[in-house]
């Protein structure tokens, strides 16, 4: 096992740059999701890795040995697809065999490690079904462990879970989590999902239009975004008018709102500024804030999201609150807002403004 | 080439069955209307085309039979002499005919040679294109057509012109089979490219890849099996164009079955048409056994291939009873 090391990898397809210099570690035993947008460069990372595209330059290093020219079928990678990846023509225990074969290992071997396997996935005794005869879940634990039979040095995971409905796809998530655990295998996953990506990685790439925009652990890519892209991509954002009042402070409408400190901004600078809604709090009209008028109160079990359109602004603005504290908010009730900006983002007005693409269902 | 036979004109209608064979099948088959009471009366209209149809064809088709198989003169052939005096007597007199053994069994060992060539460059081909140049595909699809839309006469004046100059090639019994490759693509390429179609192939590519095996071992072991009902139609489409295909064969004087076929019928016409019968018939069973092959895969959700490689088949089977 072994660490996955691009270096200032550059991919075109024709005039479309796929990845402008791409660099990035995955860690020995590390699970890394890659999060963006599609068409932002996240899986040409990944079949490059695989050795289905080749770089056009940079270097691809596996546990410190050079791979960026060799062909797919001699890297021993394990990889695991959106869907419809088994050979229908085989059966699950051959689909598992089909890599062992491939390295001429021997029969009695085979057998035990294709029931290990089989095990490992809970999968045991179907063995001798067909894909056609499996449920999605199913056939996506038969491809992660027809992957992992080859002993691979990397797991590369290319969206396995968004064929699959909701529910499935949560338990799946959990237990290739708990299997990469276990195994101690260094993965990459790609996914436009961010909720997955956040939910089983070590560690997060957000990327857009070729470029990583940002790695860090989930927790960080969510409250330290490093850009407005991963603030807008990851979770929602309220967006609102402001101008620089110094390093740590903007005004919006009036009111002085403390922002993360070294903000490179100059003082009277009209910018945008993001928060998120749960940095929004709601109090009675009147106490010191913006004052605004509740359009929507959205109810979803322990939270609620509520809709204020600001007097000065003319803006939306949501608010996540705890269900228990927006109990008296009604459409059309007067309200004082009040913003927490300590985990806002600036962004410059008439900066390029990246579309963000609601990710396909 | 569907032309009238002097010896029995009253058959032209078997001679070119495509004018009112190939859709009735399906159409007729599943009457849109069908389950609804109130749409009863409406059922009868399709009854009443399916009944026609199939009288288009079973009429004729029985002319030729009494015609080759009842040992009675053709003009006492009526209703009341319906049962008498069927034998296969016209028919063992073809098989004792000193040529058909040879010219059958070239013709089987043609149409084998096309099977092999056409799977040999089209597999390769037609993989490709859905890998690499997906947008390639309507241009394939075009020329791959061409040979069905040009009459194959066009091919015999492009032969005449090159003739001279390729006798050594020409002289060859199997210099038919690039002839026969062609004449075959726009029904062996379709079914090729339906099957690929039906398959995730990138996909199946890339895990088999991944797996750690190379080009060679990827075809065999993860394209090549799920393939095989399209590999399985197009080489009987083949081999139905080959054993009815007269036009270049008499040009470039071989004897294949189908021209034995056509001048066994001037030195004993009964016979002759006792043959033309037992080939229809088994081609007929064949596609037959086509149609069950492919709708069993049908049934796994690739019903239009079915249906494509279907309407196929029996536009190949009328090309094939054109050569009669």
């Amino acid at each position: 096992m072994s660490g996955l090391l691009y270096i200032s990898v550059r991919k075109t397809f024709g005039p479309t740059v796929a990845l402008e210099s791409l660099d990035l570690e995955v860690r020995e035993g590390e699970l890394i999701s890659l999060l963006g947008p599609s068409g932002c460069g996240k899986t040409t990372a990944l079949r490059i890795a695989a050795g289905f595209e080749f770089a056009d330059s940079g270097a691809v290093t596996v546990g410190g040995a050079d791979i960026t020219r060799k062909p797919a079928h001699k890297r021993n990678m394990g990889m695991v697809f959106q869907s419809y990846s088994l050979f229908p023509n085989l059966s699950v225990n051959l689909n598992v065999d089909f890599g062992l074969r491939t390295r001429k290992i021997s029969g009695p071997e085979r057998k035990k490690r294709v029931a290990e396997m089989l095990e490992l996935v809970q999968l045991g005794g179907m063995g001798d079904r067909y894909p056609h005869q499996l449920s999605g879940g199913q056939q996506q634990r038969v491809a992660l462990a027809r992957a992992l039979a080859i002993q691979p040095s990397v797991l590369l995971l290319d969206e396995p879970l968004s064929a699959l409905d909701a529910k499935v796809r949560l338990s799946l998530r959990d237990q290739i989590r708990r299997i990469q655990t276990e195994l101690g295998i260094t993965t990459l996953l790609v996914t436009h999902d961010q909720e997955e990506a956040l939910g089983i990685a070590d560690r997060v790439g957000v990327m857009s239009a070729g470029r990583l925009e940002q790695l860090a652990t989930p927790s960080e890519v969510y409250s330290k975004p490093a850009s407005a892209f991963v603030a807008r991509f990851v979770g929602s954002m309220n967006e609102m008018p402001a101008v620089v009042r110094g390093a740590d402070a903007v005004d919006v409408a009036g009111q002085t709102i403390m922002t993360p400190s070294g903000a490179t901004r100059s003082v009277g600078e009209s910018v945008l500024f993001l928060v998120r809604p749960e940095d929004v709090s709601v109090a009675a009209a009147g106490e010191p804030g913006l004052s605004g008028t509740v359009t929507a109160t959205t109810f979803q079990g322990a939270s609620t999201v509520v809709g204020i359109r600001l007097d000065v602004l003319d803006t939306l603005v949501h608010a996540h609150l705890g269900s228990s504290s927006a109990t008296h908010l009604a459409p059309g009730q007067r309200v004082s807002v009040r913003v927490d900006g300590t985990r806002g983002v600036l962004e410059a007005i008439g900066a390029k403004h990246v579309e963000v693409e609601e990710p396909a269902a | 080439m569907a032309d009238v036979n002097p010896l029995a004109p009253d058959l032209e209608v078997v001679i070119d069955p495509e004018i009112g064979g190939p859709p009735t099948a399906p159409i007729g088959g599943i009457p849109p209307t069908a389950g609804r009471p109130a749409a009863r009366l409406g059922r009868l209209g399709p009854t009443l085309v399916v009944i026609l149809c199939a009288m288009f064809f079973i009429f004729p088709l029985l002319s030729l039979a009494r015609y080759s198989l009842q040992n009675v003169p053709t003009v006492r052939l009526g209703w009341s002499t319906l049962f008498d005096k069927w034998s296969l007597k016209g028919l063992t007199k073809a098989f004792d005919d000193p040529h058909f053994g040879p010219t059958l069994r070239l013709s089987l060992k043609l149409a084998l040679g096309t099977v092999l060539l056409t799977l040999a460059l089209l597999l390769p081909t037609a993989i490709w294109v859905h890998m690499r140049l997906p947008r390639m595909r309507p241009v394939i699809e075009f020329i791959t057509v061409l040979p069905y839309v040009i009459p194959a006469i066009a091919m015999v004046a492009g032969i005449v012109v090159v003739k001279p100059h390729a006798r050594w090639f020409l002289n060859s019994d199997y210099a038919l089979i690039p002839f026969y490759v062609i004449l075959a693509l726009p029904f062996t390429y379709r079914s090729i490219d339906a099957g690929l179609r039906s398959i995730d192939l990138k996909t199946l590519v890339d895990a088999s890849r991944s797996l750690g095996a190379g080009w060679g071992t990827t075809l065999r072991r993860a394209v090549v099996p799920n393939l095989r009902t399209s590999i399985i139609s197009s080489a009987f489409l083949t081999t139905a164009v080959v054993l009815g295909e007269f036009t270049i064969a008499s040009t470039l004087l071989k004897n294949t079955l189908p021209t034995f076929q056509r001048t066994f019928v001037g030195v004993n016409p009964q016979a002759g048409f006792g043959l033309n019968f037992l080939a229809l018939v088994v081609t007929t069973m064949l596609f037959a056994l086509l149609t069950l092959l492919t709708r069993k895969r049908g049934a796994k959700g690739t019903k239009p291939d079915a249906a494509v490689t279907n309407a196929m088949a029996y536009s190949a089977l009328s090309q094939q009873s054109k050569g009669i």
